[in-house]
C-alpha cells in the first residue's frame, strides 16, 4: 500500500529507515548520549546523512522508571521538532507518544508521524492524527499500561491478537478521519510479549503484512533478541539484523532502528533476493 | 589498452536518398555487440552499459524498411530488444530496401579482469578487425579467423564475417562507440551502401 506520512509520499514497494533519536536521559540502549539537544541534533543530522528518511523522536523511555508528565514531554521534544523540521524539511518527523495533547504539539511544530508505541492508550490520539493529517503507528501491547513490563501475559496466538488489535486500531483510525495511507501497523516486539511471543511474531510477520496495511518493526538491539542470544545491549546488532532480514522477506515497510546503514544494507540485500527491488548494479557475467 | 575511444558524429550519417529509398537501392547495415547487460531482465538500478545503450539504440534507430538480424541466439534476443525500443521506421516495407543489424563483438580478454583473463593476443585481433570495419575491408572481415576469434572469446565472429558480405557498396563506418569497458570490445557502427 502507498505510504502518505503527512507531506511525504512512498511508492508500494519503498522501505523506510525510522531512525530512533531520544531526548531522554534513560534509555536503554544510548543511556542518555543524545539527552543534551545538541547531541540530538547531532544524532539526526549523522542519521539523515546515512540516508534515514524517518527519525522518530522520543521524550519518554519505555521502560519503568521517574514518571514524565505531559508537559515535561512536550519540553523535550517540541521545540526540538521545530529545529528538525527546519533544518531537514525532506525529513519525515516522528515523534514516540501516546499522549493526545503532545501529539497535537508536535504536529502543530511540524511532525508528520504519531508513533503511539503503547497501542491506544490514549484514545484521542488518533483525533489529533486526523486533524493534523498526520500517519499514526498502530501497536498491539495487549492492553498494557504504558511503561509497565509484560508479566505473565500469554495468548492464546500471539499473532492473531496483534493483528486483531493493529487492525481494529488502524481502522478506528481511519473512521476518526486519518487517511487509510496513513495507518501503520506495528506488532511492538517485547511491548506485552515474552521472548517466545517477540520470535513467534518475527516468524509469522507475513501474516500481518497480508493484512495490507503497511508494517512497521521495531527490533533494534531488544531483549528478545538479548534472550536468544544470550547476549547484553550492545552485543545485539547481528541478531538484529538476522531478525530485520527475516521481517523483510515478508515484506515488512518501516524498520525503527539504532544502526541505520547496517539495516539498510539488509533490507535492501534481503528484498532484492525476493524480487522486490533491483541490484544496484550488475555487470558481471553480463559484458 | 590501445582502444580507440568513443567516437559519435551523427551529422555525419548520410540521409538516403529518398528515390533510393523508394526503389529499397539503398541498405543499411548496423553492428552492435552482444552484451546481455542490455536486455531488461538484468536491469540493475544503475545502467552500467548506458553510454553503449545510447549508442546501440540511436543506431537501430537509423534503420530503415524490415530489418534482417545475424546473431547467435543470445545476440538474436539483443537485437530484438534494441528493434522493440528503437524509434526507427524498421517494419515497414516501403521505407527502404532491407537493412541488417548485425551482433557480434571482438575479444572478451583485453584485461586482467575481462571475462577471458588478459590474452595479448586480443589486441592485435581487435586492431585488424576495427580497421576492417571502419574502412570497411571486405575481404580482411571475411577472412577473419574464427578459431582464433573462439580462443579470445570474441561475439559472433561468423556475423563479423558476414559483413564482408553485407557491406558490398558500403561508404567508411559511422563510429558510434568503440571502446572494450570491461575488457570486451564493443563496437557500434552504421553503414550506408550503395548496391
Amino acid at each position: 500500500m502507498t505510504l502518505k506520512l503527512r507531506r511525504h509520499e512512498f511508492a508500494d514497494d519503498a522501505t523506510l529507515m525510522m531512525a530512533i533519536v531520544n531526548r531522554t536521559p534513560d534509555s536503554f540502549y544510548d543511556k542518555g548520549a543524545t539527552w543534551a539537544e545538541d547531541k540530538a541534533f547531532e544524532r539526526v543530522a549523522h542519521v539523515v546523512s546515512q540516508g534515514a528518511e524517518i527519525v522518530d523522536i522520543g521524550g519518554i523511555k519505555a521502560a519503568p522508571g521517574v514518571e514524565i508528565g505531559a508537559e515535561e514531554e512536550k519540553d523535550r521534544v517540541v521545540d526540538f521538532v521545530v529545529r528538525v523540521r527546519e533544518a531537514f524539511p525532506g525529513l519525515v518527523i516522528s515523534v514516540d507518544t501516546w499522549r493526545a495533547s503532545v501529539g497535537a504539539a508536535v504536529c502543530e511544530a511540524g511532525a508528520d508521524v504519531l508513533n503511539d508505541a503503547w497501542g491506544g492508550a490514549d484514545p484521542e490520539l488518533a483525533d489529533v492524527a486526523a486533524a493534523y493529517d498526520a500517519a499514526i503507528i498502530c501497536t498491539h501491547t495487549g492492553g498494557v499500561t504504558p511503561r509497565t513490563r509484560p508479566y505473565r501475559i500469554e495468548y492464546d496466538d500471539v499473532v492473531a491478537a496483534a493483528i486483531a488489535d493493529t487492525v481494529a486500531y488502524a481502522e478506528r483510525a481511519v473512521a476518526a478521519g486519518v487517511d487509510p495511507r496513513s495507518a501503520v501497523i506495528d506488532p511492538a516486539h517485547d511491548f506485552g510479549k515474552n521472548t517466545f511471543h517477540s520470535l513467534e511474531l518475527t516468524r509469522r510477520l507475513d501474516e500481518m503484512v497480508a493484512t495490507g496495511w503497511p508494517v512497521l518493526v521495531s527490533l533494534s538491539n531488544k531483549d528478545f533478541v538479548g534472550e536468544t542470544l544470550d547476549l547484553p545491549v550492545g552485543e545485539r546488532l547481528t541478531g538484529t539484523l538476522a531478525a530485520t532480514a527475516v521481517c523483510a522477506l515478508a515484506g515488512a515497510r518501516i524498520y525503527r532502528v539504532h544502526e541505520v546503514v547496517e539495516t539498510r544494507q539488509v533490507v535492501d540485500m534481503v528484498n532484492t533476493i525476493a524480487g522486490r527491488r533491483l541490484p544496484a548494479r550488475a555487470i558481471r557475467g553480463l559484458q | 589498452m590501445g582502444a580507440p575511444g568513443i567516437v559519435r558524429d551523427v551529422s555525419a550519417v548520410p540521409e538516403p536518398d529518398s528515390q533510393q529509398k523508394r526503389h529499397g537501392l539503398s541498405r543499411r547495415v548496423v553492428l552492435v555487440p552482444g552484451v546481455l547487460a542490455l536486455l531488461p531482465e538484468y536491469a540493475g538500478r544503475t545502467d552500467p552499459v548506458a553510454e553503449l545503450r545510447e549508442a546501440c539504440v540511436a543506431a537501430v534507430s537509423w534503420l530503415t524498411g524490415p530489418v534482417e538480424i545475424v546473431a547467435d541466439a543470445q545476440g538474436r534476443r539483443v537485437a530484438e530488444h534494441l528493434l522493440a525500443v528503437s524509434s526507427g521506421s524498421t517494419g515497414s516495407t516501403d521505407a527502404g530496401g532491407t537493412s541488417y543489424l548485425v551482433v557480434a563483438n571482438g575479444s572478451a580478454c583485453r584485461s586482467e579482469k575481462a571475462p577471458g583473463h588478459l590474452d595479448e593476443r586480443s589486441f592485435g585481433f581487435d586492431e585488424e578487425v576495427d580497421k576492417a570495419l571502419r574502412t570497411p575491408d571486405r575481404a580482411a572481415l571475411s577472412g577473419l579467423d574464427e578459431a582464433l576469434g573462439a580462443e579470445l572469446w570474441a561475439g559472433n565472429v561468423s556475423g563479423l564475417r558476414r559483413l564482408g558480405e553485407l557491406l558490398a557498396g558500403a561508404g567508411a563506418a559511422v563510429v558510434d562507440y568503440a571502446d572494450d569497458p570491461f575488457g570486451v570490445q564493443y563496437w557500434v557502427m552504421r553503414w550506408e551502401c550503395a548496391s
